[in-house]
């Protein structure tokens, strides 16, 4: 089966980026001249057009662009000219992991928490609290979720993952993890710090889903007959819930984080732009603005890349907690 | 349910302690200038860029030849402490300053402003690793550059031209140390070295700059040790951080932001007239603008004065002709066209009548989608417009384009009317009148003649003044132009939109300089 859905994947990855090879160049403004503003010069337009391979049929382009990519050369940035996309993505997918990760942090376990609470007094007003936070939780604009969270902790970075200026001597943009793992620990600080409200202000949704889903799945199991024979039988409440009734509701879960997680992944574009955070999102819509065509197909193939991985490990995952699927599987 | 609530209390405590866990002071860094700005730069080789955040760091690492006054727009020696002229024209002599250095320790001599200028000039220049050349326009009348002794450079032109020495005041030709050049190759654009008060750090995309002083400048040394530029793309968080001392200085704000700050305590606002101009653009190849009585309507129909209200929160300067008024050659002999709808509708009235036109009559109005300096609020300035033409007879559809699209489309002459307008490269008329309205800048690919006028009169005053190097002169001739200009009203000239910062009072020393450049040498940062 896996072999299968990793097929799939492939095809999957070889048409998103077939599509926006395509649409790139549909955009109808000429990128070289957006390149010279207002101050274009018709010989060096033409020079470059041609250097650049784009005054050819679109099918030759595209032959161009696969060679390219079948060695692994993600190829330069236009708009920012001798850029390598690799070192740039090599900036920008650390920072939205970082705050991906910090943002998931936050909204699984407390998510989990709310959705069982919620779950356990069903109907009553902690249910009622909890999923009225939750709907506000998934409708609120994020970007004004940003600036009030800015407004109301006055003392914590309104954004930037380090403090400007800042010189430090770390080897890669994980700044959280590698200098927490190199016990550079005031700079794991700084940038714990600089995490927090970007991280809460992208969190709301995904805690919002997350906790629904708990709520639902455990309402689900809770009144299963194998839940009343464990109480009967005289488990306590906890281990009612720990250890029966949350592995059956994990399931549903446990896809809905994955689908999350994707979309955390592409960038979250809003935050990011709010908190002068340099992930994925705002490097691809910047590129999207410049007509910068080869980010623009370099960040759809990564991000073609990081859905499928994602669904990949998904299929793994619940190979390993589904015991219907292993069963499935095996036979 | 004992168990319940302890479990209820603890989930409490988990949210709370996520929130209140991660304090702790952050280390205050002193004697660093902080910048905000709306965006990052896109290359920091001077030769490579047209975009204004780019600049903004360029003119701190690189200095040209010559330089504007600290105060006003007058030329004065750069790292050529003096030049001379040939009795034609056609020759300019620069003497360098002796023992000035590149930020690599690298001589600036003879040879450094040769390689620099050829670097623009050579179209197969090797240390050249693209061709996008914004200003390459600007130094084709240069025929060739010499080095005579080590600290003198000799220019020869094609022709004499008038603006030249503005020209080599710009950005783009920033002296370059050839040293790093060679070093970096393409990448030279993320690792400048020039000879400016301010050397490179250190540039992380889209989160900032690091500048630092170079201590061996040669004439006054700067007065932070570092500046930081920071794209806080969201003007409302600028605004906020500016409050909050986060950042230091904030730029391009919108208008009523700025009114806000200007009463916050510890913030001062700071404001120049901006040398730009905010225009409508008539497309007066193609029927019916092609007729002047419809374009005259067009622009008697239009009051000013309450657009600057309404798109501008009244920040802005009711523009006469196409040249500001601080600038020399702007006439102010030139009538203007004030505010009359019954003039407006009955000149179209007529119009129709002589040719044949139905009315109301249809236009599109071509608008970009984001705001430029001269063109703050493009959206309400279309809707302004589009009311005050509907009034008087017009029916307008407005169609909105990214800012890329909207020029194109308009070089190409698609529009009717569309908003448009110019940020001067130089402090010199000639920068606004040849180039948005000379027959020669019309072009499918970046001419800025939108209207596509074409007057051979005015053609010829333009050209006249281009190569005459008598500033008197010259400013006869450009009035000229303008009269005629006007007559004609290819375009509808709509504001001068003034430069306005807010900044920290403790950032003593910076000021605004009337060309709009970033030049932030003379900053300090007083004791708080």
């Amino acid at each position: 089966m896996l072999v299968r859905r990793l097929g799939q994947a492939v095809v999957t990855m070889l048409i998103a980026v077939l599509a926006i090879f395509v649409a790139v160049r549909a955009l109808p403004a000429n990128p070289v001249i957006a390149q010279f503003g207002q101050h274009a010069v018709p010989e060096k337009i033409e020079k470059e057009m041609e250097e650049r391979g784009w005054n050819k049929p679109l099918w030759q382009q595209a032959i161009a662009f696969a060679g390219q990519m079948a060695q692994g050369n993600l190829g330069e940035s236009f708009a920012r000219p001798g850029e390598k996309i690799s070192t740039r993505l090599s900036q920008a997918v650390p920072a939205t992991l970082e705050l991906t990760f910090a943002a998931m942090l936050i909204a699984i376990p407390l998510g989990v928490v709310v959705g069982t609470i919620a779950a356990l007094w069903r109907n009553s007003w902690p249910d009622w609290i909890s999923m009225a936070i939750a709907l506000l939780g998934v409708s609120i604009p994020v970007f004004f979720l940003a600036i009030c969270l800015i407004a109301a902790f006055p003392a914590m970075p309104t954004g930037s993952r380090l403090p400007p200026g800042t010189i430090h001597d770390l080897h890669t943009e994980f700044y959280f993890f590698e200098s927490l793992l190199t016990g550079k620990f005031q700079l794991a600080a700084l940038s714990a710090r600089h995490l927090v409200l970007p991280s809460i202000a992208l969190s709301t949704i995904p805690l919002a889903v997350v906790s629904r889903v708990t709520r639902n799945s455990m309402l689900e199991v809770f009144d299963a007959d194998y839940l009343r024979t464990a109480r009967a039988k005289g488990a306590s409440l906890l281990r009612v819930i720990v250890r029966h009734a949350f592995p059956n509701a994990s399931l549903s879960v446990l896809n809905i984080v994955g689908f999350q997680l994707g979309m955390l992944l592409s960038g979250a574009i809003l935050t990011e732009t709010v908190f002068n955070w340099p992930g994925l999102g705002r490097y691809v819509v910047d590129a999207i603005r410049d007509y910068d065509y080869s980010v623009v197909q370099a960040c759809a193939l990564v991000l073609a890349g990081i859905f499928v991985t994602l669904n990949l490990t998904l299929d793994v995952l619940f190979l390993v907690f589904d015991p219907r699927l292993r069963e499935a599987s095996r036979s | 349910m004992e168990f319940s609530r302890a479990f209820q209390s603890s989930c409490i405590l988990f949210c709370f302690g996520f929130l209140t866990a991660c304090g702790g002071g952050s280390p205050m860094v002193t004697d660093t200038l902080i910048y905000g700005r709306g965006g990052d730069a896109n290359a920091l080789d001077p030769i490579h860029t047209d975009i204004g955040e780019s600049v903004k760091v360029i003119v701190n690492i690189f200095e040209p030849l010559v330089a504007y006054d600290d105060e006003t727009l007058d030329l004065v020696p750069g790292v050529a402490e003096s030049w001379e002229t040939s009795d034609d024209g056609k020759e300019w002599t620069f003497k360098l300053r002796p023992n000035v250095k590149f930020h690599d320790g690298t001589p600036l001599n003879a040879e450094a402003v040769v390689f620099t200028f050829e670097r623009i000039l050579d179209p197969d220049h090797p240390h050249v690793h693209n061709n996008i050349i914004p200003y390459y326009s600007s130094y084709t009348q240069i025929e060739k550059v010499e080095a005579v002794d080590d600290l003198t450079v000799k220019f020869t032109l094609k022709q004499p031209q008038a603006t030249f020495l503005a020209n080599i005041a710009m950005f783009p030709s920033g002296i370059v140390s050839p040293t790093a050049v060679k070093k970096h190759g393409a990448d030279f654009t993320r690792h400048p070295v020039g000879s400016g008060p301010f050397q490179f750090v250190h540039w992380k995309p889209k989160q900032e700059i690091v500048l630092s002083r170079f201590d061996d400048y040669w004439g006054e040394p700067a007065g932070v040790e570092r500046v930081v530029f920071l794209p806080s793309e969201e003007s409302s968080i600028r605004v906020t951080q500016l409050k909050r001392a986060e950042i230091h200085i904030a730029d391009n704000l919108p208008p009523s932001e700025v009114d806000g700050l200007e009463k916050t305590p510890g913030v001062v606002v700071q404001s120049t007239p901006g040398i730009n101009i905010g225009y409508l653009t008539m497309q007066t190849q193609k029927p019916p603008l092609d007729k002047p009585e419809v374009r005259q309507a067009i622009c008697y129909a239009i009051d000013r004065d309450r657009l600057i209200e309404v798109a501008y929160a009244g920040h802005a300067q009711k523009a006469k002709t196409m040249v500001p008024p601080t600038l020399w050659g702007h006439s102010d002999d030139v009538p203007g066209r004030e505010v009359d709808q019954e003039k407006a509708k009955q000149l179209l009235e007529e119009a129709s009548k002589k040719y044949g036109f139905s009315l109301p009559l249809k236009l599109e109005l071509f608008v970009m989608d984001q705001p430029r300096p001269y063109m703050q609020q493009p959206r309400q300035t279309a809707i302004f417009i589009k009311d005050a033409l509907e009034k008087v007879g017009f029916q307008i559809e407005i169609i909105t384009n990214d800012i890329g699209q909207h020029f194109q489309r308009m070089t190409r002459g698609e529009h009717q009317l569309g908003l448009s307008g110019w940020s001067a490269d130089i402090a010199d008329p000639h920068n606004f009148l040849h180039t948005l309205l000379h027959s020669d800048n019309i072009n499918e690919i970046g001419g800025n003649n939108l209207s596509q006028y074409k007057n051979e009169e005015v053609d010829k005053l333009l050209d006249a003044a281009q190569f005459e190097l008598d500033q008197e002169k010259r400013t006869q001739l450009y009035k000229q132009a303008q009269q005629l200009i006007f007559e004609d009203a290819p375009v509808l000239p709509l504001v001068h939109v003034p430069v306005r910062i807010a900044q920290r009072d403790f950032v003593k020393g910076y000021k605004l300089h009337p060309s709009s450049q970033v030049r932030l040498k003379a900053a300090r940062m007083a004791e708080q």
